[in-house]
């Protein structure tokens, strides 16, 4: 493989590196805005079986595409606890401004 | 090691030091202490020289590690120094912060409508989140076991109608991902406390995790039991001081009140109590709290039932209602006196009457993963 060919690769890969951060960003923008509407919803924001049902559909996915499922479990296990953790801010945030 | 950055590095030269710790097959997680960072390094850092690190543009000392723990010490603090695990909606549902977290439910959950009637009862008297045990580990393999995956959906189903966060057991690596998807924390119980790979799997799936300590366990196993969650990158533990076992029988174990502060100072985690298991009498209960609380405390895991002589495991130490609800009462002055506070929210739930048809055993979760049960 020559130089300029794994230059171009590695431009590919930061490219791509690039989307994801940018589809993680808008993954948890979503899920603000899901808290927000189960909150004026009078529902719980938190909700454990429809985390686990996330997983398990990038699961089924994974395995679909032939990647590792248990990696992509790990994965979408990270990323739904980040999520979390963005929505969480959010309701705490709503929960301050209505105590102030 | 421990490297602590000055306040004016660069990220850069953050990013650089964090290299040349990776370059050396070590790890490094990032804390901050006031304006600085500190960098906990993990791993085999053996081919780093403390000299040469110290000599990296940005860093300002670097120490060895103290303790055998390392993410739950507190050197790697969060912003805060405390970690506030939030299990749930709202100030009341959160541990480690200045609210007290009180969880309370029975020991183990015989049927939908003792659970129900057990979850709108504690939630008035003052309960952020119930408990209940759906898997049971028990001594004697006649004793009685749970209820399983039935437990877990009555769990759900009164979770969703009452909105009260969940906290149940789970003792086996295969069913944490069923657990979790029926429960707001994963507890893992004093018997599983050195089960390894179930501790990695709880660390896997990034659901708080309840972790009581071992009735034999020292303050530092149990640490390093944290550990193995924290090190599969789920920050959030709580800790649970149950009674550990001494010589003195007239109680079922000896709560270890000492450990409370002694885990206080040494881990950024929060730390709660089981009065309930550490006295093994229901009388004993309300004074353990009160002590607990006294000595630091986050919160109290308590052992509550509808009708305590009929329970089918720990009745002897299991509250009624009415003694849960004298037990919120006698603690406000005792979390006062500790600069906490108890958040009751007194929740309008619906009568239990109105929901029997809805929680028989016939009922169904959507989505629920009964295919991956054992």
């Amino acid at each position: 493989m020559s130089e300029s060919e794994l230059d171009r690769l590695r431009a590919d890969i930061e490219r791509i590196d690039r989307t994801l951060i940018g589809l993680i960003e808008k993954r948890v923008r979503a899920a603000r805005r899901a808290a927000a509407a189960k909150r004026a919803a009078g529902l719980p924001t938190l909700d454990p079986g429809q985390e686990a049902a996330v997983v398990r559909r990038a699961a089924a996915l994974a395995r679909e595409g032939g990647l590792p499922e248990e990696a992509v479990r790990d994965l979408f296990w990270h990323l739904v606890g980040l999520t979390r953790r963005a929505e969480q801010d959010a309701s705490a945030t709503a929960a301050e401004q209505r105590q102030l | 090691m421990i490297i602590v950055m000055r306040a004016e590095a660069t990220a850069a030269q953050r990013d650089g030091v964090r290299e040349q710790v990776e370059a050396s097959g070590g790890r490094s997680y990032a804390a901050r202490d006031g304006n600085r960072t500190v960098l906990g390094c993990l791993g085999d850092t053996d081919a780093l020289s403390e000299d040469n690190v110290e000599a990296l543009p940005g860093v300002e000392s670097v120490t060895r590690w103290r303790t055998p723990y390392r993410l739950a010490s507190r050197e790697l603090a969060p912003p805060g120094g405390r970690t506030v695990v939030r299990i749930g909606d709202g100030p009341a549902a959160s541990v480690g912060g200045p609210a007290l977290l009180v969880v309370a439910g029975p020991c183990s959950v015989e049927g939908p409508e003792m659970l129900l009637a057990t979850a709108r009862g504690v939630a008035r008297a003052g309960a952020a989140a119930l408990r209940g045990g759906a898997f049971k580990p028990r001594t004697s393999p006649y004793a009685f076991q749970g209820l399983g995956l039935d437990a877990l959906r009555w769990l759900a189903e009164v979770r969703r109608v009452t909105g009260l966060p969940v906290v149940t057991e789970v003792l086996d690596p295969r069913q944490v991902e069923l657990v979790a998807a029926h429960a707001d924390v994963l507890q893992v119980g004093a018997r599983s406390m050195q089960n390894f790979p179930l501790l990695a799997e709880v660390g896997r799936v990034r659901r708080p995790v309840l972790l009581k300590r071992a009735m034999s366990a020292t303050v530092t196993e149990l640490l390093l039991a944290a550990e193995y969650v924290l090190a599969r990158g789920n920050p959030d533990v709580i800790l649970c001081e149950r009674g550990i076992r001494t010589f003195e029988p007239a109680t079922r174990n000896t709560l270890d009140i000492a450990a409370i502060p002694v885990l206080r100072g040494e881990t950024h985690l929060p730390v709660i109590v089981d009065p309930s298991h550490a006295g093994g009498r229901a009388d004993l209960v309300a004074p353990l709290a009160y002590a607990a609380i006294a000595a630091g405390a986050d919160g109290l895991l308590v052992e509550v039932h509808p009708r305590p002589e009929t329970a089918l495991s720990d009745g002897e130490q299991s509250l009624s209602l009415d003694g849960f609800t004298e037990l919120m009462r006698g603690l406000a002055p005792f979390a006062a006196a500790a600069g906490r506070t108890l958040v009751p929210q007194p929740k309008a739930l619906p009568e239990v009457h109105a929901l029997k048809g809805r929680l028989g055993p016939t009922c169904v979760l959507e989505d629920a993963p009964a295919a991956e049960a054992v």
